[in-house]
């Protein structure tokens, strides 16, 4: 039962959007698919009281190319990218990538630019609010400490998105409206702050546009995500493993901290050095289904699986 | 609240909802289209699936504003009784419908991959439905009925018969079959209404002017109530009435001998999630207002949260519980020996001790617990979701000092059970109250969160195993030491406790036996009973070990099993009377349908299979409540339309016991399962069953039914000999005719019926079922006694990751006997199920806690097996006929998921050659058990 949020309105086109945001100013938040947002609000963990939904911009749907880049509508529906003969022929990882989202059913709602958003998730955080009070609420909620960590004073919520990685090692860019109708252009990888807490620098009153990602002929990505089940799982490590003709691999995971963790490394480095350096980078903490040590293990047999299906050596 | 437009079904409806509404609780409550059922109102279960513009969206995580403009479809659009669309018709026919709740979800996913992919593959289904769980089929029987629809849409014809049933039994003989309704695959009778979304569950059932009620509970594990303060609450407009524990202070509990719990906590709590007040109000969102305005003034005590600790002397600690006898945790010691077990083990050839671990699990229903109550000139009314009517009505008259003539229970169609709602609960007693309080209808129905906490689940347990063998491998002594941790309260726990060593003395002969069992109380959520009750762990210890000891014999472990199998018509040493046995041909089968010879040792390395067999009660014979009512009662009526009208108290929760009555009837009447109607389940209506639990259903109201038939046979001939001069015993009844061989006299069913009823009208007759008696005369000698057994074996094959250590069960073959399949189609769907769960606590499930709190009270992360996780099962019937079930038959419903986990982990074993002892399977455990074979295996070189 969803309770706290008071106002649902429905935006047609951009302009509708920013016209809403600038009535309702701070108070408001965007929303497209909502599997995500939706269950938040379901555990009152999000409890902004009005929300625009943009599901019927339609400009902001579908895929198309240019000769040098592949524009990717934020509203596409994962299964749409899934499916997309655009992606398929130039980011197949994308279409992996979007598989491994959810379920079906998820994937038929969820939007790439809802994924690209979703909220960090933490086990001592993504609960009811009868549980989060019994557990003494984390950082996340208001409260004083990490729970995870035992006290810890900063918040190691996952970042757990798996389309992301992939665009990250893509160099995917976005276009962002904000509510006075400015643009601007941002890197997908800058987006992400690090902080549990507030992981995203883009604010409620902006929207994205459109994502854009530079075509690269020589671009073969590696796509890998940890999770029991086939199916309906959240990541607890995803991992995007790309090379080009650079001699440059880049590497973006999920799972292993509040933002991706990044890394652009030499072909030539051994995957044993180049896994220390990843989790040099990764604050994962116990807060997920798996154990921190196990998910940090597996970061290797993640990476050694990749080199090996991209025929690194 | 403002106007909201939607189309649903192609009718246009104009209701008013908050913008905050969800669009299932729209289509739900506001437009009573309850074919959409809620599972987990996070979008992780799919049962509310409905399409919009032909996609499938999940309605409870969707805003209902934004779908005005679009076109909604459910289940109710599909069609209905008697033209049912043929999707429809495939999952009714292929048996791919247990309790229903996750059906409306299943048949609506499919419609939106068949808009898309007009011809998908197998695989594709699965993937199709992968967001929809089930927890009954083991979504073998959906894949298959939707396999034929797709096959039926493009002309194929179905290599899957059409009847649904793979018609592998060892029994089988088509042209006796013909006759018959036993031992032919039936869809069950209510089928058609779920499939339609017609069927009403708890939460769909709608009254006049209800109050809704919510709960507050405790955020501590143990602690003292100080102070409970309403006033801010009681100020809300809307809220009817603040209940406290103070008002309902009579103690209940399953067990006459564990009465330890009040439906609402008093003084202390005993757990995180136990209810510490209760709010009635016009709206559930007034209610959950109000809850959040209560504040509690706890004082935390010590809580104890693992089993070893509540076991010893708490010493300062204030105890769970005052009434434990000693200065512990300790609920109940059940002990039983025969011989003496330290000096068998010391004279035995071989000997080996281990130990396990098992974390607890949950039911994992898809319909969560819901409830109605109401008050008015008959007293007290309840429908709720309940696997035990009976003891339902018996513990509301006991709280609330009603005579039981003044209480009626009525299940509805209830959305699986599996032990989670066999016992009476505090909601149930709480809105029972609050109704005869308020005087108005009072509704309730829990989050998945709340089922969680609620649990009643497999008790998490420890135990200490030791056996002794022969030099030829048969088990000369076995001895177990067991801790199973109750949580806070004592529900089946006694049974529990019993369970646990008893059903370790068959299926393999032991003279020498011996288990003691403490099960403790800890600050946690109560575990109760759950398929395969209190022998599931302890089964796998003792096949675990015997798959150890084949290997250090180097006895070939169907070998070994074979060697020290109990035969049919014998005494166990703890006296169980075993009559019909198929231990040996269950192996047989599952042997030769997996190759077991040319692939045990022999597959690669990563790539095993292993084995292992179980047995289970038919029903306890001892009743939980002392006294010489029959277990089961069960009524006819046949009155001058023709039709028979079956009454009984048994619990249908999706096994399909409303079918089998029919069957059983029908069978001994002659007449076809449309000429009967069965009413079950609702104790002013019905005689008592004494409920779905123990595997006791077929057994006990399958034998009351048949005595019922055969009295009322006998009552229609002697009327029909009196009206027509004939003897009866010239007389038969078969084919919905009565007639004499010679033809000299043939009346149909019905012109039979009118001459049977003349002068005395309509005809009524009972039959009952009682146990004999059975067992030894020590103490103890009751638990676990049943009047027949059932057994089974199965074979798992799997493959292991050694890079990641997961685990990918890729086939099981299982065999049960189930003495008689009354309906081969319920019996399969049964056997699939239980194996899909029992593969469920190998590899993913478990209760985990946080300083007694716990932590995956969801879909998410209670990994129940989706359709994209579960193996190629091959499931075969095994018939033994039982000389006392009705028509042979016995229990197949729980037995047959005991060898499944160990057959899993004794396959990882054959795989890489590390042996699990603790369950769930973690992958993490794997590696680190691969680590450990690998250093050793250095030192060895």
């Amino acid at each position: 039962m969803i309770t706290e949020q008071k106002t649902f309105v429905k935006a047609l086109s951009i302009q509708d959007a920013i016209n809403y945001v600038n009535s309702f100013s701070e108070n408001c938040k965007y929303i497209a698919g909502g599997t995500d947002i939706m269950a938040n609000k379901f555990l009152e963990n999000d409890a902004s009281p009005v929300l625009i939904d943009i599901t019927d911009i339609s400009e902001l749907k579908g895929v198309s190319e240019t000769a040098n880049a592949i524009i990717i509508g934020p509203l596409t529906t994962l299964n749409n990218i899934q499916t997309n003969s655009i992606i398929h022929t130039h980011l197949p990882a994308m279409q992996k990538a979007a598989y491994s989202v959810g379920s079906p059913l998820i994937r038929s709602s969820a939007t790439l630019g809802g994924n690209l958003l979703c909220e960090n998730r933490c086990l001592y955080y993504n609960q009811s609010a009868w549980w989060r009070e019994a557990v003494g609420y984390c950082l996340k909620c208001n409260g004083d400490v990490c729970i995870a960590t035992g006290g810890a004073n900063a918040c190691f919520s996952e970042f757990v998105s798996d389309t992301a990685p992939v665009l990250i090692c893509a160099n995917a860019s976005l276009n962002i409206i904000n509510c006075k109708g400015e643009s601007r252009l941002v890197l997908l990888r800058d987006i992400y702050t690090g902080d549990g807490v507030k992981p995203r620098s883009i604010s409620n009153t902006e929207l994205i546009t459109e994502i854009i990602i530079p075509k690269n002929p020589h671009f073969k990505c590696s796509f890998n995500k940890l999770r029991l089940r086939e199916t309906l799982e959240f990541t607890s490590l995803t991992s995007a493993v790309s090379f080009d003709n650079s001699g440059i691999v880049k590497i973006t995971l999920a799972g292993m901290d509040p933002k991706p963790v990044y890394l652009e490394i030499d072909k030539t480095v051994p995957t044993q050095e180049t896994s220390k350096q990843l989790l040099k980078l990764s604050r994962a903490v116990d807060n997920d289904f798996f154990s921190r040590k196990y998910r940090r293990d597996m970061v290797k047999v993640f990476l050694e699986k990749s080199y090996k299906e991209l025929n690194i050596c | 609240m403002r106007i909201l437009n939607l189309n649903i079904n192609n009718v246009d409806y104009t209701v008013t909802a908050e913008d905050h509404d969800t669009l299932v609780n729209v289509i739900r409550n506001k437009i009573n289209l309850t074919g959409t059922k809620i599972g987990c109102e996070q979008g992780s279960c799919g049962a509310c699936t409905v399409l919009v513009d032909g996609e499938p969206v999940q309605s409870c995580i969707a805003p209902a504003f934004r779908y005005e403009g679009k076109k909604i479809t459910t289940i109710e659009s599909l069609g209905k009784a008697g033209e049912l669309h043929a999707l429809q018709q495939k999952f009714v026919e292929h048996g791919a419908i247990q309790c229903g709740y996750c059906t409306p979800g299943m048949v609506m996913s499919t419609l939106a991959l068949i808009n898309k992919n007009p011809n998908p593959n197998r695989d594709e289904i699965k993937d199709a439905i992968s967001g929809n769980l089930c927890r009954c089929t083991g979504y073998i029987k959906i894949i298959n009925a939707i396999e034929a629809y797709a096959k039926h849409i493009n002309n194929e014809v179905s290599k899957i018969s059409s009847c649904g049933y793979n018609g592998n039994c060892s029994n089988n003989n088509e042209s006796e079959q013909k006759k018959h309704l036993v031992g032919v695959a039936k869809p069950y009778i209510e089928a058609t209404k779920k499939v339609t979304g017609a069927a009403e569950y708890a939460d769909d059932i709608v009254v006049k002017n209800p109050l809704y009620c919510k709960f507050v509970r405790s955020i501590y594990p143990h602690a003292r109530i100080l102070s409970i303060d309403t006033s801010e609450a009681k100020k809300i407009k809307g809220v009817a009435y603040i209940l406290l524990g103070n008002e309902l202070p009579v103690t209940f509990g399953v067990l006459p001998i564990s009465q330890d719990e009040t439906a609402i906590a008093i003084e202390k709590t005993r757990y995180l999630g136990e209810i510490v007040a209760a709010v009635a109000a016009e709206t559930e969102e007034i209610a959950q207002q109000a809850c959040k305005l209560i504040k509690v003034k706890y004082q935390p005590l010590h809580a104890f949260l693992e089993m070893d600790e509540s076991i010893k002397d708490t010493g300062e600690k204030e105890k769970i519980h005052s009434h434990v006898k000693f200065n512990n945790n300790i609920h109940k010691k059940a002990e039983l020996r025969f011989g003496n077990q330290k000096e068998a083990l010391e004279a035995a050839d071989h000997t080996l001790n281990m130990e396990f671990d098992f974390k607890g699990i949950n039911h994992g229903f898809t319909e969560p617990h819901a409830a109605t109550a109401y008050w008015d000139h008959n007293g007290l009314t309840i429908i709720t979701a309940t696997q035990v009517p009976h003891y339902l009505h018996r513990y509301l008259a006991k709280v609330l000092e009603l005579p039981m003539s003044r209480v009626r229970v009525i299940k509805p169609y209830v959305g699986g059970g599996f032990g989670g709602k066999s016992d009476p609960f505090p909601h149930e007693i709480i809105i029972s109250y609050l109704t005869k309080k308020i005087g108005r209808p009072v509704r309730v129905r829990f989050t998945r969160e709340e089922v969680f906490l609620c649990n009643h689940g497999r008790h998490p347990s420890k135990i200490k195993m030791a056996i002794g063998m022969r030099k030829d491998g048969i088990i000369s002594t076995l001895d177990a030491d067991i801790v199973i941790d109750g949580g806070a309260y004592g529900s089946f726990g006694v049974v529990t406790s019993y369970y646990n060593g008893v059903l370790l003395q068959a299926p393999y002969k032991l003279n020498n036996f011996g288990f003691r069992t403490l099960r403790v109380y800890t600050n946690k959520p109560q575990s109760g009973a759950m398929r395969g009750h209190g022998a599931v762990n302890s089964r796998f210890a003792i096949e675990t070990m015997l798959d150890v000891m084949s290997e250090k014999l180097n006895i070939d472990p169907c070998e070994l099993r074979m060697r020290n199998f109990l035969d049919s018509d014998t005494l166990t040493v703890g006296q169980y009377r075993i009559t019909s046995n198929g231990s040996k041909i269950s192996l047989q089968k599952v042997m030769e349908q997996s190759d077991w010879k040319k692939k045990h040792k022999k597959l690669p390395n990563g790539h095993g299979i292993g084995v292992a067999c179980g047995f289970f009660i038919s029903g306890s014979a001892l009743p939980i409540q002392w006294n010489e009512y029959p277990q089961s009662v069960v009524h006819l009526k046949v009155d001058l339309d023709g039709r028979v009208l079956v009454t009984s108290g048994a619990s249908d929760i999706g096994q399909g016991s409303d079918t089998m009555l029919a069957i059983i009837v029908g069978e001994v009447l002659g007449i076809n399962i449309d000429d009967i109607f069965v009413l079950a389940a609702d104790t002013m209506l019905t005689p008592i069953d004494l409920g779905s639990y123990s595997s006791r259903v077929t057994f006990m109201a399958g034998n009351a039914a048949k005595m019922a038939a055969e009295n009322l046979k006998n009552n229609i001939l002697n009327n029909v000999s009196l009206h027509s001069g004939i003897p009866v015993e010239e007389l038969i009844m078969e084919g919905r005719h009565i007639f004499t061989s010679d033809k000299k006299i043939n009346l149909t069913w019905n012109e039979a019926i009118e001459m049977a009823t003349r002068k005395v009208g309509a005809l009524t007759v009972s039959g009952y079922y009682n146990s004999p008696k059975l067992g030894g005369d020590f103490k103890g000698a009751g638990a676990g006694l049943s009047p027949s057994y059932s057994f089974g074996a199965l074979v798992a094959e799997v493959k292991v990751d050694t890079k990641t250590g997961f685990i990918k069960v890729i086939n099981m073959w299982g065999a049960h006997d189930c003495g008689k399949a009354i309906n081969p189609l319920a019996v399969e769907g049964q056997l699939e199920g239980s194996w899909h769960m029992g593969m469920g606590q190998a590899v993913s499930e478990e209760m985990s806690y946080y300083n007694g709190l716990l932590t995956n009270a969801n879909f998410i992360n209670y990994k129940i097996p989706t359709s994209l996780d579960i193996p190629d099962i091959h499931s075969t019937i095994v018939e033994t006929i039982d000389p006392e079930g009705p028509f042979g038959g016995k229990e197949c419903g729980e037995g047959a998921l005991h060898p499944s986990i160990p057959a899993i982990v004794n396959a990882v074993y054959d795989a890489v050659g590390i042996r699990i002892t603790s369950l769930p399977i973690k992958p993490e455990d794997v590696l680190r058990k691969l680590k450990e074979v690998e250093t050793l295996n250095e030192k060895a070189l």
